[in-house]
């Protein structure tokens, strides 16, 4: 068997510690290594602008020197704060008792990055937003959405502020990407034994979700992990986020982003919506 | 692809508008004096920046780059416009977008590798030099009013941004236009205006079919007209994209931006615009002032065709003297000045095709783009 790697993109943003404690909390309960990843990004916006809109000799050449003095700066600076950071996560990995700890940095956008990293990682696991958007009471990161459809490995996002998950809801709604959700639990070994799982369905007929629980059971029903069912009628968003809140849910395991983006612009995407509405972490099945 | 779009329309929206500002600012001088090239009326350069820096903002392939009306596609309109008139004009900026279309479709902006960066350099000096020379009869029998208002419009822009604190708020060539215009409005100056020289928009534009036959023998008229311009747009939007690629270090849609410059001509020609392209000194502006988005070009047509329908009668009282001061930069900035120095560094053979093309363009009156047939030759 090939040794399995979770990959944790951590920055300096608030979740940035969560996502090392989540991330070695995963990494100790399905016996990975793991991998602390920051990457460099050029935002290619100046932050030295000049209005004065007249067309100097030599201009293309004299701006083209600014602006990339000015990356390199930034690039420097941001290179030795990224270190920092790694730095920190890794000791705190092997604190932990972990000794498989590495550490990368890369220039360019998480995206790519991640999308180098696939074909080693079993599982990424991302903050729910970055430095970019610290401030921002509600809502996700601009590169989340890019970044999981980027790859086809499982990913984490944290939301929260690190706490030992407990309670864990894995919404089944028959969906081949909700199938391979349901197979990841169930043979993964990756969530922790500790960690009750909740099977759900959600069907606008109650016949139809008690049938997908049955489905459900059966998957489980081989491996030796004991789980609790539900079958729900409703609305799914509405029912699945009161559920969440009714049992203390701490993370939400469901199959991402089945459908296109051209599907996501037209009709918001559902994983999305759940994202936003959601307060637990969430595991994301692609 | 969607994200991307989102990205580039609002992914720096205080910098974009703040540099569409400054552009749109710099843009109308440019449009009105580009315009006096032709030979046409100044509203029509300014009906064709509008349409142009608007349709290219949602249809070009390079976000950040500012097309409008330019001298490169102007110069070569003189003839057409002083034989035919402004309605064989239209259609064959028409047509010319039509080409550009094709030729987007054809893939042929990838023939532009192939185009070195001699013939590109020549181009572009050649180009200031017909900027530079389109100014001379605006300097011949005149009084010495007109001399000494040139060269305080140039001090001005050249000058005032070294100005502390409004020096690098306020876009200098403005300044320039303000300063002059207020000096020959107040000391009553007898100077050639900006209203001598033809109508200014006073509406907004409105949809038109360009009034001229449709035989063969207009299109056998308008055709190499169409052709030259086609070329020369296209050729100019490229290497400007280059440029903005290389500033910002990002990457853009060639074929995108050949399609979208042929839609750009189209819209204009639609609207009595005259033809135009990508503007190398303006994107750099752009990007200079911070913009990096496609709304940056969108704010600077819509914020142009605001100040030119609201303060047409304040642009009617703005001396020659200042556009004057206002073309003499763009031609200087145009000039790649560098070029003189790497003469003595670069091989002989590169030299001598850059001064080849420089003087070719010159010879053929700029009739079509020789420069890249001598390429090919060589």
């Amino acid at each position: 068997m090939t040794t399995k790697m979770i990959v944790a993109c951590i920055d300096g943003s608030e979740l940035g510690h969560s996502v090392v404690e989540h991330a070695i909390w995963l990494a100790q309960s399905s016996q990975s290594t793991l991998m602390f990843l920051h990457t460099i990004e050029h935002s290619h916006q100046s932050e030295h602008v000049h209005r004065e809109g007249n067309l100097t000799p030599n201009m293309k050449e004299q701006l083209l020197d600014e602006l990339s003095d000015e990356e390199r700066l930034q690039s420097k600076k941001r290179l030795s704060e990224g270190k920092v950071i790694l730095d920190d996560a890794k000791q705190q990995a092997e604190q932990a008792g972990l000794t498989a700890v590495s550490t990368k940095q890369r220039h360019g956008t998480l995206p790519e990055a991640l999308a180098d990293l696939e074909a080693e990682a079993s599982l990424v696991v991302l903050g729910a937003k970055g430095e970019d958007h610290q401030g921002e009471k509600q809502g996700l990161g601009s590169q989340l959405e890019a970044a999981i459809r980027a790859i086809h490995t499982p990913v984490f996002i944290v939301k929260t502020n690190f706490t030992q998950p407990k309670k864990m809801m894995l919404a089944y709604n028959g969906s081949p990407t909700s199938v391979k959700a349901l197979k990841f639990i169930a043979e993964g070994n990756v969530i922790s034994e500790a960690v009750d799982i909740h099977v759900v369905a959600v069907k606008a007929d109650i016949e139809e979700a008690k049938n997908l629980i049955d489905e459900a059971s059966m998957t489980f029903s081989k491996s030796d992990r004991v789980i609790s069912t539900r079958a729900l009628q409703g609305e799914v968003l509405e029912t699945l986020t009161s559920y969440q809140q009714e049992n203390e849910i701490d993370v939400t395991t469901m199959g991402a982003f089945s459908h296109g983006k051209l599907h996501g612009f037209f009709f918001g995407s559902f994983t999305t919506r759940m994202l936003l509405e959601s307060a637990t972490s969430f595991l994301l099945i692609r | 692809m969607l994200l991307s779009a989102k990205q580039d329309w609002l992914g720096n929206i205080r910098g974009d508008i703040l540099a569409g500002i400054v552009v749109a600012i710099a843009l109308v001088p440019e449009a009105i004096a580009f315009s006096i090239i032709a030979g046409v009326d100044p509203k029509i350069g300014l009906y064709a920046s509008f349409a142009i820096a608007v349709i290219i903002a949602i249809t070009g392939g390079r976000a950040g780059m500012i097309s409008a009306a330019t001298a490169a596609t102007a110069l070569l309109m003189v003839t057409l416009v002083k034989d035919y008139g402004l309605q064989y004009l239209l259609a064959a900026t028409v047509l010319a977008g039509v080409f550009q279309i094709i030729a987007g479709y054809l893939n042929l902006h990838k023939f532009m590798s192939f185009i070195s960066k001699s013939v590109m350099t020549g181009f572009l000096n050649a180009l200031a030099i017909l900027i530079f020379m389109a100014q001379v009869p605006e300097l011949m029998n005149v009084t010495w009013h007109m001399y000494a208002l040139t060269a305080a419009g140039l001090g001005i822009i050249y000058l005032f941004p070294y100005v502390p604190v409004v020096g690098k708020i306020l876009p200098s060539p403005l300044v320039n236009i303000i300063a002059l215009t207020a000096l020959v409005y107040y000391m009553g100056i007898d100077v050639r205006s900006i209203g001598d020289m033809g109508a200014l928009p006073d509406t907004l534009p409105v949809f038109l079919w360009p009034d001229v036959p449709f035989n063969m023998e207009t299109l056998w008229i308008v055709m190499p007209y169409s052709i030259s311009i086609a070329v020369v747009g296209l050729l100019e939007s490229l290497l400007t994209a280059n440029v903005i690629d290389e500033l910002t270090d990002t990457e853009s849609d060639k074929k995108r931006e050949c399609k979208g410059q042929g839609l750009a001509n189209i819209g204009s020609g639609l609207i009595g615009g005259m033809a135009g392209c990508a503007m190398i000194g303006q994107s750099i502006i752009n990007v200079k002032s911070g913009g990096r988005g496609r709304l940056s070009a969108m704010t600077a047509g819509v914020v142009l065709l605001i100040l030119v329908v609201f303060l047409s009668d304040l642009l009617k009282i703005v001396p020659m003297a200042a556009l004057v001061a206002v073309m003499i930069m763009v031609s200087i900035g145009t000039f790649n000045w560098a070029s003189i120095k790497e003469l003595k560094t670069n091989p002989t053979s590169a030299s001598v095709v850059m001064v080849a093309t420089v003087i070719i363009i010159h010879r053929f009156n700029y009739a079509k783009c020789r420069g890249t047939y001598l390429c090919k030759i060589i």
